[in-house]
């Protein structure tokens, strides 16, 4: 049974938004905000409870970003804090237009494939993932970009690829016109070849 | 214990006398309590572990000497423990000592709340299901450690879009690890 003020702590009646509680995390809620949260914290479980949630969150976050993993754009800043960590980061930066020879050891951490091109004006870019043929597999909509930028950093699973056979994967990066028809920005060959046991093929 | 005191009634009952079943209580209340703040403000659990003793111990000392006017603002008097027993931890720990060594022995350890398990797969999932400038966003965020306006300024965005964006990644991210918002 609960009684006075005490009730609140085990069922709140002004729960705290989640998002706000990240923030208050990660310090950067303006100072009386912050205030606010805490007072509410020392006295409701149920939200402390919430913020448990979000440090975990945090912290699984970090973890599958640190394991490389995710098939994404990634900042240089990503890049220099993952070597910073000890990391092993492997990078291949084939020209637009052509192709580069690639592979993945089991020492490498991070696989990083760095697309050049004139990214000037482009308001809308999308990386397009394909296979041999030039078939479409996936699509990254809406890249971010940071501006000014001449190449992206496109970071691919290295979980994937040390799994991956030898294989040839084309990328390409496109805009799009007034009308919505797609440009082509530049389309990067990467012919991986498999140095790790394992089957021939998928 | 047949009720759940009130904050109030707590402190009466600590500082009427030695209730060793109230203090047992403030204890189980507070630390958890007390533990997240050291967490967030010290970035460790063994010095949020320390933080908890210190502000547990000062507590109890104010409350059986009756230095607390106020009974309900039992939470208030913490907090502002907390946030003093921060600066002596960044300062030293002359005071944690004869603190300990005076309250050592009437100090029960806390029951320390896990932190919840997350599957590891699952969050792998839901991370790469965010669209790209959500991703981006978070990695950077939560990995990368970048403020707001190192994020807004790499995606060529106002802080308070990559904020926007943030809130949203987090709350599509607890929906997906099946969290309600």
């Amino acid at each position: 049974m609960s009684t006075g003020e005490n009730a609140d702590a085990v069922n709140c009646s002004n729960p705290i938004d989640a998002a706000i509680l990240a923030d208050y995390w990660l310090a950067v809620l303006p100072g009386p905000e912050e205030e606010a949260v805490e007072e509410h914290l020392l006295g409701c479980d149920r939200c402390g409870e919430r913020l448990r949630e979000i440090i975990a969150l945090a912290e699984g976050i970090r973890s599958v970003a640190r394991e490389g993993s995710l098939r994404m754009v990634v900042s240089d800043l990503f890049l220099m804090r993952a070597a910073e960590a000890g990391l092993r980061v492997r990078e291949y930066a084939p020209p637009p237009g052509g192709g580069v020879q690639c592979t993945v050891t089991a020492e490498d951490d991070i696989l990083i494939g760095r697309l050049a091109a004139n990214l000037s004006g482009a308001k809308q870019v999308d990386l397009c993932i394909c296979d041999e043929r030039g078939v479409e597999q996936f699509r990254l909509p809406n890249i971010p970009l940071h501006p000014g930028a001449s190449s992206i950093a496109y970071q691919e699973s290295i979980t994937l690829m040390k799994a991956a056979p030898t294989l040839k994967m084309i990328m390409r990066l496109v805009t799009f016109d007034e009308a919505g028809g797609e440009c082509l920005l530049g389309e990067y060959t990467f012919n991986h070849t498999r140095s790790l046991p394992g089957p021939a093929a998928w | 214990m047949d009720k759940e005191w009130s904050d109030g009634e707590l402190a009466r009952r600590i500082g009427s006398g030695t209730d060793i079943q109230a203090e047992a209580e403030l204890f189980r209340r507070m630390a958890p309590r007390i533990r997240l703040y050291g967490l967030r403000h010290l970035r460790d659990a063994a010095a949020a572990e320390d933080l908890t003793q210190e502000v547990l111990i000062t507590t109890l000392e104010a409350l059986r000497a009756g230095r607390l006017r106020e009974p309900e603002k039992l939470t208030s008097f913490v907090l502002g423990t907390c946030r003093m027993a921060v600066l002596d931890l960044r300062r030293g720990s002359q005071r944690k000592e004869r603190l300990l060594q005076q309250f050592g022995a009437d100090l029960q350890a806390p029951v320390q709340p896990s932190m919840p398990v997350l599957d590891h797969e699952q969050l792998t999932r839901c991370v790469q299901n965010l669209k790209e400038r959500e991703r981006t966003v978070v990695v950077m965020t939560f990995y990368d450690e970048r403020t707001g306006a190192d994020v807004a300024s790499f995606l060529g965005l106002s802080e308070a879009n990559v904020r926007v964006i943030r809130h949203r990644a987090v709350h599509q991210l607890r929906e997906c690890m099946g969290a309600a918002v």
